[in-house]
């Protein structure tokens, strides 16, 4: 009996302890990669290539992702709001909706499936297939050739895509609005600028930021200690998009609180 | 007899020994590569040989012992210190680990290209004027390692380890996976950069025909040691089992007087 509670309670301390030395990995992989991106030399060809695979390449995703939720969102608006004075509740739940949380969590979470998945299982093979290891023996920093550029272009990229999603969202309500609820179109855009504050654009923005560090940070770390061959950069995969996926829903609620709480 | 042991020490391995959790692969290994030389390590797969040369190179820690290149101590060693080492080596890995998001040009170049700058067409041509010496064509220079055999790979690795002509070389089963012609056009290779620059080299191999043609020292890894050494001729005059199956397919008079 004393066995069973003794291996019992071991196999949870030994979680726990596994757990909690993760945990320190990762901040000591956080703050080594924080430090290179600020040590020269720059891959500047590395980040410009990242700039245009997060940024270019997820345009069409995010744009198609926030349109149709700011459609959704204008439909769903009147239906509930139809006794009201729809016109201006609408724009205005419209906008606030999209530039507070939908543009932001939107964009955040098509990244982490679309660029997250891919930062992991590129360097997971590289680091699987001894590329990694390679790159330190000809006179390369792995973490200021691989991952500092990944970092500084999703820094770069994210709140650039939130703000281009927030429009093209603003832009699905006012389609819908306008073409299918037959609101006046003045009415709708005089509506949608007087609510339009500069504050709800910086939270978002502030939360862009912290997705792309979120993103590039979770992927490069499961892809850079991915282990096990092709099961490790399967591994490192889904847990970077999984993770990534609950740290931006978890941090974007923090935010929120901090800004309007 | 003098003469060798006035030669240069270029990599001195003493007491080193190596273990992954209770999994011991490596015990109280003692060896030393001089200058001008070239050591084929040998052993049977999973004895340890790539771990060896992992330690060397720093990629792994050993759990005691000591390494030594060109006498500074790489266990313990700064990072910096370690990059200024690793510099002077050329290393080639199991499985050529070239970078496939580069072109192959760009790969074997990527040392050089690191230290100083070159623009394109320069590259290309120290590419052109390495992947001569290993029978590959210029045609290749612009594709990327996965548009190209595993053969090619290989060779285009050992492309990127000789850019610069490093006086240390370090092959990781530089022939495995070759036909035997450019098998033994790499075994040239190696034996022109050790005799012609000067320079030393350790190969990892399990090609007996390749240990006969490169190499003036064989170390065997058994049992998780040295279990023997000695020079490929007398590698066949040895009683050792071990060594026994390794040189019964090869007839020595092949490459022996």
């Amino acid at each position: 009996m004393l066995n069973f509670f003794l291996k019992f309670f071991g196999s949870i301390g030994k979680k726990f302890i596994n757990f909690v030395a993760g945990i320190g990995h990762f901040f000591i992989f956080f703050s080594s990669a924080i430090t290179w991106m600020f040590k020269s030399p720059w891959y500047f060809k590395k980040i410009s290539q990242q700039i245009l695979d997060i940024g270019y390449f997820s345009l069409p995703v995010v744009g198609l992702t926030t349109f149709f939720s700011g459609m959704v969102l204008a439909l769903q608006t009147y239906n509930g709001f139809t006794e009201f004075n729809s016109e201006t509740t609408v724009a205005r739940v419209v906008l606030t909706s999209i530039t507070r949380e939908l543009g932001p969590v939107l964009t955040g979470l098509m990244v982490a499936g679309r660029i997250g998945a891919k930062m992991a299982a590129e360097i997971a093979t590289m680091r699987v297939t001894e590329q990694i290891d390679a790159l330190g023996t000809l006179g390369t920093r792995p973490m200021q050739y691989l991952i500092a550029p990944k970092i500084i272009a999703s820094l770069i990229c994210i709140p650039l895509l939130v703000l281009i999603g927030n429009t093209i969202g603003i832009l699905g309500g006012y389609v819908i609005a306008v073409y299918k609820l037959n609101f006046n179109a003045s009415l709708y855009l005089i509506a949608t600028i007087e609510y339009l504050h500069l504050i709800d654009v910086i939270q978002g923005t502030v939360k862009a930021a912290v997705f792309g560090l979120i993103i590039s940070m979770i992927s490069c770390y499961f892809g850079y200690n991915a282990t096990k061959g092709a099961e490790g950069v399967g591994f490192a995969t889904t847990a970077s998009v999984v993770i990534s996926s609950v740290l931006i829903l978890t941090s974007t609620y923090i935010i929120t609180a901090l800004f309007f709480g | 007899m003098k003469k060798k042991l006035d030669k240069k020490i270029i990599i001195e391995v003493s007491d080193l020994s190596k273990s992954f959790n209770d999994n011991i692969i490596l015990k109280n290994i003692n060896f030393k590569l001089v200058e001008g030389e070239s050591l084929a390590i040998i052993g049977a797969s999973g004895s340890g040989k790539s771990v060896l040369l992992k330690n060397i190179i720093g990629l792994l820690k050993p759990d005691n012992g000591s390494i030594k290149i060109n006498n500074t101590e790489m266990v313990n060693i700064s990072r910096n210190a370690k990059e200024k080492i690793l510099l002077e080596l050329g290393i080639t890995f199991q499985h050529g680990a070239l970078f496939d998001s580069l072109k192959n040009w760009e790969n074997i170049i990527f040392k050089i290209a690191n230290k100083e700058k070159i623009n394109n067409q320069q590259g290309k041509k120290l590419a052109i004027s390495i992947i001569k010496q290993l029978g590959l064509q210029p045609n290749i220079l612009d594709l990327y390692p996965s548009e190209i055999s595993g053969g090619m790979q290989k060779r285009v690795a050992i492309a990127r380890a000789i850019c610069g002509s490093p006086k240390i070389l370090l092959f990781d089963e530089p022939t495995s996976g070759l036909d035997p012609v450019t098998g033994s056009l790499i075994d040239e290779l190696i034996k022109t950069a050790v005799k012609t620059i000067g320079g030393s080299a350790i190969t990892i191999t399990h090609d007996m025909a390749s240990v006969c043609r490169i190499a003036d020292k064989v170390i065997l890894i058994d049992k998780q040691t040295i279990s023997w050494s000695g020079t490929p001729q007398e590698m066949f005059r040895s009683k050792n089992p071990k060594i026994q199956e390794f040189v019964k397919p090869i007839n020595p008079k092949e490459f022996f007087k």
